[in-house]
């Protein structure tokens, strides 16, 4: 079945804001609970509208976070809309589009908020959150596997494996990102590592070491996307989204086949196939790759999955072009989840629009003209192609 | 004294599950049989995922599987399973993947691969678990 090429350019970003990562991250350290969900998604919010030069009632769109209610985060931000929904960072994205593309909506609020630091929510254990939704989190309790890391380390395993990859080269990730989070006044892990640092690192999850595990921290993001026309009123330089393409292997979920089978890659290049079509370009032309990184495994699958590099060649790409600061083929650049934040996807984006802005300072990437958001938890293989 | 065993993790009991378990604890493990396209399927559901028939038969499993990934928990999640302890992922004779854990000796070097069989264990607090052996 030929497939219809998806949105071209029809909505931009216009403004972003996130809470202060650092000092929620410290307060709740020191015992102390600065907001609930809503007050960190208010505080981005508030910024994010600052940004765009724009006043609430310029809202018509409210997309919320998944770990929040969409009519309770209406009500926080005093926002009555004509269009709204709640969805995780890329299913928010791609609903915010096809509401603006069909007129529903014009001006979206996209905003997340999450205290999952300071509410000690679990993602291990026999009450592993999302387990009402993904069976797999819990379904295999009886034997002792609950937590989300339990998942990708039973992949890592295979998949190492199959690659004939050694922990030194999947640990290069941990390596980069922290890297590049050294360059990012945000970021709450800012002490670069190094690789025997890494190797040295506790194992959590064999063969997962503690630095292939994401934060669990407290915090807000918000993000303003509006119809292109619009947009250009708006701001001098919006992020344009250029495509969204998405598969997802959904059969045999639970017993975890898609990901120790193909680990999710054949998914992947059909999403590939479907951005790199409708956009016609391919991985040479991206300038910038950012990859949802609940673990770091993710990364290489991602590299190889949008033919960044052939399967087993990510040592290889490591080496030649390097994906750290310096490198050609810069990946995370704010530091992603293992560094910067925890933000389940959303800070991705923040970062996507501020280096098409150009405004990262010393992390930022020469001429960074388009970017690439992947991600693959729940077994959806999703992407969104961005450019200026 | 005061009995402190933990409880181990109960399994999810969705309403096709519970025949499974019945099986468990009559240490002959069954799985539901499409009887239309003759797949196997795990975990238990109303229909068959290749066929959507819904038509199946409780059947025994050989309990014959090899090993398809491992991993060894370091942090301790569950009051049951204290640290370390091995979970892996097995390819049933049947067809489905299941995850279970590796009883007994461990292979030396990778464990993707090595033949098992099942074996019915029961842990402190009476549960029935089916685990793997290696296949000597």
């Amino acid at each position: 079945m030929e497939q219809k090429i998806p949105l071209h350019r029809s909505a931009a970003f216009v403004g972003i804001g996130h809470s202060d990562w650092r000092q929620d991250w410290n307060l709740v350290r020191q015992g102390q609970v600065p907001f609930d969900s809503y007050g960190y998604a208010t505080v981005a919010f508030q910024r994010a509208l600052q940004d765009a030069n724009i006043s609430a009632q310029d809202i018509d769109g409210l997309l919320s976070g998944q770990s929040t209610s969409y009519e309770r985060m209406g009500e926080v931000l005093g926002l009555n809309v004509r269009w709204g929904g709640l969805g995780n960072a890329a299913m928010a994205i791609s609903q915010a589009v096809m509401a603006i593309e069909t007129g529903m909506a014009e001006v979206v609020a996209l905003v997340y908020g999450n205290n999952q630091r300071s509410a000690n929510v679990q993602y291990g254990g026999a009450k592993a959150m999302g387990g009402e939704n993904v069976l797999s989190y819990v379904y295999h309790a009886p034997w002792g596997m609950t937590s989300q890391g339990s998942l990708y380390a039973m992949l890592q395993r295979r998949y190492a494996q199959e690659r004939d990859y050694t922990e030194s080269d999947l640990g290069q990730v941990a390596v980069a990102q922290r890297a590049w989070a050294s360059k990012n006044p945000h970021a709450i892990q800012q002490q670069p590592i190094t690789i025997d640092d890494y190797l040295s690192s506790d194992y959590v999850c064999e063969p997962l070491h503690l630095f292939d595990y994401c934060m669990i921290n407290d915090g807000g993001v918000a993000m303003i996307l509006a119809e292109s026309n619009r947009a250009r009123q708006i701001c001098d330089k919006p992020v344009y989204i250029e495509t969204i393409a998405r598969y997802d292997y959904n059969q045999n979920g639970t017993s975890l086949r898609p990901q120790l089978e193909t680990f999710y890659t054949h998914a992947q290049s059909k999403v590939a196939d479907c951005i790199f079509n409708a956009t016609g370009w391919g991985p040479e032309d991206i300038d910038l790759v950012q990859i949802y990184d609940s673990f770091s495994v993710h990364i290489p699958l991602a590299l190889e999955g949008y033919g960044y590099c052939k399967p087993g060649e990510f040592p290889k790409l490591c080496k030649e072009q390097g994906i750290g600061p310096g490198g050609k083929r810069p990946v995370n650049t704010s530091g992603g989840h293992l560094s910067e934040s925890y933000m389940q996807g959303w800070n991705h984006q923040l970062e996507i629009v501020r280096q098409l802005r150009g405004t990262c300072g010393n992390r930022q990437v020469e001429n960074c003209n388009r970017a690439h958001y992947s991600s693959d938890i729940f077994g959806k293989a999703f992407s969104i192609i961005y450019g200026r | 004294m005061q009995d402190k065993t933990p409880l181990s993790p109960p399994p999810v009991l969705g309403h096709y599950d519970r025949p499974m378990w019945e099986s468990i604890r009559a240490r002959a493990m069954r799985l539901q049989q499409c009887k239309h396209c003759n797949t196997f399927r795990y975990p238990p559901g109303p229909t068959c995922g290749y066929c959507l028939s819904l038509d199946f038969e409780w059947q025994p499993i050989s309990g014959k599987a090899s090993i398809w990934s491992w991993i060894v928990f370091h942090r301790q999640y569950l009051e049951a399973y204290t640290t370390p302890y091995n979970v892996i992922s097995i390819q049933l004779e049947e067809g489905p993947l299941m995850v279970s854990n590796l009883e007994g000796s461990e292979p030396k070097g990778s464990w993707i691969g090595q033949a098992v069989e099942i074996c019915y264990v029961t842990l402190k607090d009476g549960t029935i678990l089916p685990r793997f052996r290696l296949i000597q």
